[in-house]
């Protein structure tokens, strides 16, 4: 299904920075991994280099799934705020 | 008499020196066999040389949704196509299309249907071969498109841009230089999750 031009991936510039709006589309391009694909379809991927790659990003999200949930209960606290007033 | 080869060689193994370097020893660059020389070299070469370009700077980091929140009209909805930009419709802008590959960016103009009115490339701007594929020569061939589209009377673009390369950041940049002002800039780069068998990938 083909996105429609000028609405999808598209980002307005606002008071003319430039920079800024490029930076912005790149940082949601770059994080749905739409580059990466890009850069994944310039060359061809071998099967084993496939299996490879894919074995890995399973273990990546297994250990980070772990390690956020690790992360989430130590900060989890019920004590008193020991400085009070800081912001 | 034993030969003295043999002397040597039984006492490295006595003193169980026959890998072991001594303290003052100092490896030469050059030691080895031809192969291991090759290797070191491929990896001082290859680290010697710069990384290269892929123009997608800014690519990590930042929360999107915050964005969308903070500031929502950053990206359009279903009622932009008829928002006005200095008295034109969205729909109606014309499109200044930026095409970048990792060796030459080629930028054109053309109406809001499509029928291209001008073009250049870094080619054209007097670059020749390794040096077309540099974010200097993209944003040079922006500077003098964008001075072309604004000797026609048209102030106010809409930039697309396609694929991954030095001059895409420049490119766009260059075309702001030039004194247009860009109203919103779109990536067309054609992703696909099936595409017809790339080539195979190069050696390194």
């Amino acid at each position: 299904m083909r996105h429609v031009s000028f609405i999808a991936r598209t980002v307005f510039v606002q008071n003319n920075d430039v920079e800024a709006a490029f930076r912005i589309l790149n940082r949601i391009l770059g994080r749905e991994g739409i580059l990466d694909q890009f850069r994944r379809t310039r060359f061809f991927e071998k099967p084993f280099q496939f299996r490879r790659r894919i074995n890995f990003e399973r273990c990546k999200a297994i250990y980070n799934e772990d390690m956020d949930r690790k992360i989430q209960f130590v900060l989890r606290k019920n004590r008193m705020e020991p400085f009070p007033g800081n912001p | 008499m034993l030969p003295k080869q043999f002397l040597a060689t039984f006492r490295k193994l006595l003193t169980c020196q026959t890998k072991v370097m001594q303290i003052n020893e100092t490896r030469s660059f050059f030691m080895g066999a031809q192969r291991f020389r090759d290797v070191i070299d491929r990896k001082e070469m290859l680290r010697s040389v710069p990384k290269m370009d892929e123009g997608s700077v800014g690519e990590k980091v930042l929360d999107v949704d915050t964005l969308i929140h903070q500031k929502g009209d950053i990206f359009p909805d279903a009622d932009t196509p008829n928002r006005l930009f200095n008295g034109i419709p969205f729909k109606n802008l014309p499109i200044v299309n930026v095409r970048v590959s990792p060796n030459n960016t080629i930028v054109s103009m053309s109406d809001d249907k499509g029928v291209v009115k001008l073009l250049r490339s870094c080619g054209v701007e007097g670059f020749k071969n390794t040096r077309k594929g540099t974010n200097i020569a993209a944003q040079a061939t922006a500077i003098t498109l964008g001075t072309k589209v604004l000797e026609r009377g048209i102030k106010t673009v809409r930039v697309r841009v396609r694929g991954l390369g030095p001059g895409r950041m420049s490119a766009v940049k260059g075309l702001q230089m030039a004194g247009l002002e860009i109203v919103s800039i779109t990536d067309s780069t054609p992703v696909s999750w099936n595409p017809p068998r790339p080539r195979k990938a190069k050696k390194l």
